[in-house]
């Protein structure tokens, strides 16, 4: 008998194939908008995620609060209390940072002046591009030695090498610098902006450049092949007993990636939650041609109903049709939505993710529109009077 | 033999605003299995009502109504369904063949609704087919067809469940003369064959060919032949 519907309902709709067109719209863009959306929002979730993951994962970063009284546990002592406390950390660098003027005769610069461990560029793959960076002897003896960020060092020494030449530094006072490496340019990694730098000595920077009075920052890389959000977790748990919760911040790009999955995953439903309330208006639509087409097959029905077919029966013929119309605007919605989505994402030069979970959803939904819109048509017909139906004209 | 149509003072009553209308006002009335029975009167006469009475697309407000040994009072829409499709073979004046569909996909939609399967469906639909001339025609539809071969593809439609009764309203009503006898051959061929057919029509001539008339005027029945 279902067999027998579907295929009355697709003779029907074939019959007429503009009203059938037209009557489809509303479910047609209504489950189009839907994928597009949760297609377009899974993909800008990747594409996200892809930059976060690809600028490194396994770094986390952690600023004391100047503020909160216990800040002064933030020493450089603290880098092996963390390394000891908590599971999985490689190494804990200590980095104190701060805004400066840099010049060279004519030329000057902005930079973040950052006082660095010489095992930074190692630990962080930061790769080296001309000279060598500065070594742990450079370090205890707090020369006056600095390694410029790829940004810095173009803008500072356009066309020429900067290995070698002295830069003044400005901050309450100018002092001198010899550029001993220049950095290859990296993309910047949250918090680490590496190209517009300007690395200095550890010491060199609490020595002569200016006295913290706590660590400004420590940046953990974790070990390989660790969670890296587990181990930002685990950090947290760590800081939480010791310090509490309000001493620190902590950032890691696996939490970024987490939130921006989160964010888009939350604006994506909800932009497709009022494009399904399209999918409504389509279903409404779907119940007036319903409406219409029982109408129009009165007679049909009546004789149908002479030759002995039960209320129940006709009731599934249109009901039938009425699933057969909207899973048909169903397919054409995912059809037009994975066009949309193809598009924009090649716009857009993301990477298209296409979610079939969703084309299963659209499915069910739009079948479910069908039940529903589909039902009171349905036994408008299964309810008409045999004799009126066979005498109507 | 017990009759295939039994009527027991059945009266149908129609409201229209305050009016009552007695469409049929006490009718009791037997057809035997096998009989040629036409219904004749003038329209307003209830023939139509006592046509739809017997074919149970209508029940009674009073009375009993035995078709076949079925007594429909008090059946709900379902159980009225089963009957008209197990005892009723129904032929129409204006055919009512089903417009979108041919001629085989139409006879065997009866079956369809007995729920025999397909294979077999088509089987006896062809078979119906071929008994009213029409092998050659299963595959038209039915604005491919003459008014002649409509009503026969309507009959072929009406026996495939091999109902008690075949109940003709006007079956020559929209025909012309020579091809209106052609259809009243195949009745008789039918009845000859042991089927109990009641014919409706207002036609006086057409009565003539049936073994047994019944008039209906004012909601009552006589008899006349």
């Amino acid at each position: 008998m279902i067999w027998e519907n579907i295929h009355l309902a697709l003779k029907a709709m074939v019959a007429s194939k503009m009203r059938t067109l037209l009557s489809l719209l509303g479910i047609v863009i209504g489950v189009g908008s839907v994928i597009a959306i949760l297609t377009l929002g899974q993909s800008a979730t990747k594409s996200i995620t892809q930059t976060i993951v690809e600028g490194g994962l396994e770094t986390i970063t952690i600023f004391p609060d100047r503020n909160d009284p216990k800040v002064a546990e933030f020493d450089e002592e603290f880098t092996d209390v963390l390394k000891r406390n908590v599971d999985d950390i490689e190494t804990v660098l200590p980095v104190n940072s701060s805004s400066a003027l840099i010049r060279v005769e004519q030329e000057s610069a902005s930079a973040t002046v950052s006082g660095v461990v010489s095992s930074y560029a190692t630990v962080l793959d930061y790769e080296v591009a001309e000279g060598t960076f500065f070594t742990l002897a450079d370090n205890l003896s707090s020369r006056q030695v600095a390694v410029l960020g790829s940004d810095v060092a173009s803008e500072l020494f356009p066309n020429q090498s900067a290995v070698g030449r002295y830069i003044s530094i400005f901050r309450n006072q100018a002092k001198s610098y010899q550029v001993v490496a220049v950095m290859e340019e990296k993309d910047a990694n949250f918090n680490l902006q590496y190209n517009g730098s300007v690395y200095i000595p550890y010491n060199t920077y609490t020595d002569r450049f200016v006295k913290p009075t706590y660590v400004g920052s420590y940046v953990i890389r974790v070990a390989d092949g660790a969670d890296a959000l587990a181990v930002s977790d685990n950090v947290s748990a760590y800081l939480d007993s010791t310090v509490g919760t309000d001493a620190y911040r902590i950032f890691s790009p696996a939490s970024l990636a987490e939130m921006a999955t989160s964010i888009t995953g939350t604006l994506s439903s909800f932009l497709a939650a009022i494009a399904a309330i399209s999918l409504l208006v389509g279903g409404i639509g779907i119940m007036n041609i319903m409406l219409v087409s029982v109408a129009e097959r009165t007679k049909e029905i009546g004789v149908r109903k002479a030759l002995g077919a039960s209320p129940r029966v006709i009731m599934g013929q249109f009901i039938t049709e009425a699933i057969v119309l909207t899973l048909t605007g169903g397919l054409l919605g995912i059809v037009l939505g994975v066009s949309i989505s193809y598009i924009v994402a090649r716009a857009l030069e993301w990477q298209l993710f296409i979610s079939y979970t969703s084309f299963l959803l659209a499915a069910g939904f739009s079948t479910l529109v069908g039940v529903f819109f589909g039902w009171y048509p349905a036994y408008k017909a299964s309810k008409l009077d045999p004799i009126e139906a066979l005498n109507y004209e | 033999m017990k009759p295939v149509i039994e009527l027991q003072d059945v009266r149908r009553y129609y409201t229209m605003g305050e009016i009552i209308v007695k469409a049929l006002d006490g009718v009791t009335l037997s057809i035997s299995r096998g009989d040629f029975v036409s219904i004749t009167g003038p329209s307003g006469s209830g023939k139509s009502t006592l046509m739809n009475l017997i074919g149970c697309l209508d029940t009674p407000t009073d009375g009993y109504i035995h078709i076949d040994g079925e007594m429909t009072l008090g059946m709900d829409e379902k159980d009225l369904a089963y009957v008209r499709n197990q005892k009723v073979g129904f032929v129409f004046q204006q055919f009512n063949l089903l417009a979108k569909m041919s001629a085989l996909d139409n006879v065997a939609t009866p079956l369809l609704y007995t729920g025999v399967p397909f294979r077999e469906r088509r089987e006896i639909a062809m078979s119906a087919l071929k008994k009213v001339g029409l092998a050659d025609r299963m595959k038209h539809r039915p604005n491919e067809l003459s008014g002649g071969q409509k009503q026969r593809v309507a009959i072929a439609r009406s026996l495939v469940n091999n109902p008690s009764i075949l109940l003709a309203d006007e079956p020559t009503g929209a025909l012309d003369t020579h091809t209106g006898a052609q259809i009243l051959e195949l009745f008789e061929e039918l009845h000859s064959e042991g089927r109990t057919v009641v014919l409706v029509t207002h036609d006086t001539d057409i009565a003539r060919h049936a073994k047994r008339q019944i008039h209906v005027r004012d909601g009552r029945i006589g008899e006349a032949g």
